[in-house]
């Protein structure tokens, strides 16, 4: 603003142009820079999004040229199609399960974390690991050895004289043990509750613990509400990732969703009904119609965002 | 020394070797050809292929052919989203499901050019080549016949001191199965549980003179059957004569994950190329038989190609694809290194050469489509679309039914109501 002011207020012709120049090539330095990624964006998202919005208006057999069918792949959807609703069901029930347990653990564990203990930055490595790793088809295949009959879990279990299912394999079970699979990758919302955490001032502990609080009424008057914008971004984060879990399930059932459809995410029954069984079309609808549920989920967490999220300032 | 090499003497030698190189490649580049190769399968399967590709590469310096394999669950998304792509490889391992499906979508090429030229497989059977055949023109090269064959553990049951499997009925199956469960204490099976294998679905329904198809692409078989195939393994589960449904539920449909590989059941159901594969992952020695047999006299059995090459349509270097395909089939060097893990050579010349050498499972094999020969029915209809997902949905119900959430009759109701709606939506 200060600078404004010392600029006559009519500005001759030929400052105007340099100046504009000037923002033009700050503006060509800074696209060029990131060219790379608008590139990505551009041509590997935005371009194969809006090309499926198309795919799922037609008929396309991978094969063959599309044709254009109208809405008939929604209506289908909608009104005639078992699986969809099903698969919309295990999905929900993984999200609904999946993203509040795991949240739940991250913080506990940052905060446990956050005492200050020695060796920290090693914990924090060890605690992280599983999340780098947690996507890997390597993990997938290690929990399949692991919930498997006569796998480690059931040799735990048998010391204390269980006779352990087979996790992945009983349909009872083996949703939750991909739930757990998620809730094992807890490395990366714990890492930022733990950023979170120190940004509270210790003051307002202290002031706190003179007034006479106890150590929960602290958890819920002070770390709680000044944490709940780390929540909320962890919370939108986990929720659209649970969305679109489809690794863990495809490695654990080969592909098939089974045993009997009980792991049948909402992106593997996409991906069968597009890979696997040439409709791409309705693959598309599919994907098009789990973009919006997202979509609204996230918007609705944004508009309640205010009765709940305190910022400092 | 090191003083010499400055920066312009080095500029001066890659300038040299870059044109030398460039005189050299220019009349190279014409006639190299890169192939690219796909199929399905094992490890075994794939250091064969390997194997034959580097003895045609030493002989044919200027083709270059560049191999990639999947699973077979992986293999046809890959291929379907290449074709989509229009890049899908040059030379394709393809299977008697599919190749309907793919020719009649315009993806192959028909291959009746070559025929006589580049592609000599004119000593080939009539079954062998109409075989692979769609509307009356060739599109794969049969790789080798194969027909059903349940592979089980010699030991389990000779350690139990029950009579193997051989040329058995259903019944007597059965039997066998659940003394053999009993003398290993119910920890091991006499018998995978197969109701989810539509192969053995297919061969059993034939034995009552149904199919999975009919001529004209429809449903061939009814409620009752579909009923009675999972009675029949609901009792055998009962009589513990095969594995509970927690257990089954384990195999994902490959050789790797087969029960008779993981070591918990004496019999497999599958096909007799597949002997190879199974053998290479067992200790135990494995033997080779027919199906268990139905009542009456009609056979379940089929020959079949185990599988073929075919070219995509708009491959550019079909030609030296072709004559790499010919390379295994029919000269003799190329096809022994193949063996029968693909199944039994179409050409009696190559069949005689092959066998001649090969060691003792190969030769179980080929005797084993020997014996079976006499005794097959006519190969089914291809499948028609929709067939696939009717597969998946036949794991699923007979999952049902085998955790007890579905009675045996309601299976049957259940997969023929879907395999009719997904028929009809096909």
């Amino acid at each position: 603003m200060t600078t404004t002011a010392q600029i006559p207020l009519t500005i001759s012709e030929p400052e105007k142009r340099s100046k504009r120049r000037g923002e033009l090539s700050r503006a060509l330095v800074s696209y060029s820079f990131l060219a790379p990624w608008l590139i990505g964006f551009l041509g590997l998202t935005l371009g194969p999004t809006l090309a499926s919005l198309y795919l799922s208006f037609t008929n396309f057999d991978l094969l063959q040229d599309p044709q254009f069918i109208g809405t008939a792949n929604y209506q289908r959807i909608v009104t005639n199609d078992v699986k969809f609703w099903h698969s919309m069901q295990v999905t929900f029930t993984y999200v609904i399960l999946a993203v509040p347990l795991k949240l739940a653990f991250a913080l506990g564990l940052a905060m446990v974390l956050n005492r200050g203990i020695a060796g920290l930055p090693l914990y924090r490595a060890l605690f992280y690991l599983p999340s780098l790793l947690g996507a890997s088809v390597a993990i997938a295949v290690l929990w399949r050895q692991l919930f498997a009959k006569d796998g480690l879990v059931n040799v735990a279990l048998a010391l204390f004289g269980i006779d352990g299912p087979s996790w992945i394999s009983d349909p009872n079970y083996s949703l939750y043990t991909l739930v757990l699979l998620s809730i094992w990758q807890f490395g990366s919302p714990m890492i930022i509750f733990l950023a979170g955490l120190r940004q509270i001032p210790p003051d307002v502990y202290e002031a706190a613990s003179i007034d006479g609080a106890n150590k929960m009424q602290q958890f819920v008057k002070i770390t709680l509400p000044l944490l709940t914008p780390v929540i909320f971004f962890n919370g939108i984060v986990q929720t659209i990732d649970a969305f679109k879990a489809f690794t863990p399930a495809f490695i654990i059932s080969e592909g098939t969703g089974g045993p009997i459809d009980s792991t049948l995410f909402y992106t593997l029954y996409l991906y069968q009904e597009g890979f696997a069984y040439f409709r791409m079309g309705y693959a598309s609808a599919l994907a098009w119609i789990l973009l919006i549920i997202i979509a609204c989920f996230t918007a609705f967490s944004f508009l309640t965002s205010r009765y709940w999220v305190h910022y400092n300032d | 020394m090191t003083r010499d090499l400055n920066r312009r003497t080095l500029l001066k030698a890659a300038l040299g070797s870059a044109g030398l190189s460039a005189l050299g490649s220019l009349p190279a580049f014409a006639q190299d050809a890169r192939v690219r190769l796909y199929w399905w399968g094992s490890k075994e399967r794939a250091d064969r292929t390997l194997k034959a590709v580097s003895l045609y590469q030493e002989r044919n310096p200027n083709v270059k052919i560049d191999g990639e394999t999947l699973a077979w669950g992986d293999y046809w998304p890959r291929l379907a989203t290449q074709a989509a792509g229009r890049n899908a490889p040059d030379l394709i391992q393809m299977d008697y499901r599919y190749v309907a499906e793919y020719a009649r979508r315009g993806a192959l090429l028909p291959l009746d050019e070559f025929l006589g030229k580049s592609l000599d497989i004119s000593d080939f059977d009539k079954a062998s080549l109409d075989s692979c055949k769609v509307d009356g023109k060739l599109y794969g090269i049969n790789i080798g016949n194969n027909s059903n064959a349940l592979i089980y553990n010699k030991a389990a049951f000779q350690k139990a001191g029950v009579a193997e499997p051989i040329d058995v009925t259903w019944d007597k199956f059965f039997e066998l199965a659940a003394a053999v469960t009993k003398a290993h204490n119910g920890e091991y099976f006499g018998t995978s549980d197969a109701s989810a294998e539509e192969v053995a679905f297919e061969n059993w329904l034939r034995q009552r003179g149904k199919a999975l198809y009919t001529e004209d692409g429809k449903l061939g078989l009814d409620e009752k059957d579909a009923a009675d195939w999972f009675a029949m393994w609901a009792k055998a589960r009962e009589t513990k004569a095969c594995p509970p449904a927690d257990l089954q539920a384990l195999d994902k449909n490959n050789i790797e994950t087969n029960l008779l590989t993981q070591g918990r059941a004496a019999c497999a159901f599958n096909h007799s190329n597949q002997y190879v594969g199974y053998q290479v992952l067992n200790k135990n020695p494995l033997g080779i038989t027919m199906y268990p047999q139905g009542a009456g006299p009609n056979p379940g059995h089929y020959l079949k190609p185990s599988m073929m090459w075919s070219i995509y349509a708009r491959s550019k270097v079909a030609e030296p694809a072709v004559k790499f395909a010919n390379f295994t089939v029919k000269d003799v060097d190329g096809a022994k290194l193949l063996g029968v893990e693909r199944g039994v050579p179409a050409s009696p010349k190559v069949r005689e050469a092959v066998s001649a050498e090969l060691d003792a499972q190969g030769k179980l094999v080929v005797d084993f489509i020997s014996h079976v020969t006499p005794k097959v029915g006519p190969i089914p209809p291809a499948p028609p679309k929709g067939a696939g997902e009717i597969q998946t949905m036949l794991r699923r119900i007979s999952e049902q039914v085998g955790f007890g959430r579905m009675s045996t009759a309601d299976g049957g109701k259940q997969y023929v109501s879907e395999a009719q709606a997904i028929l009809s939506r096909a």
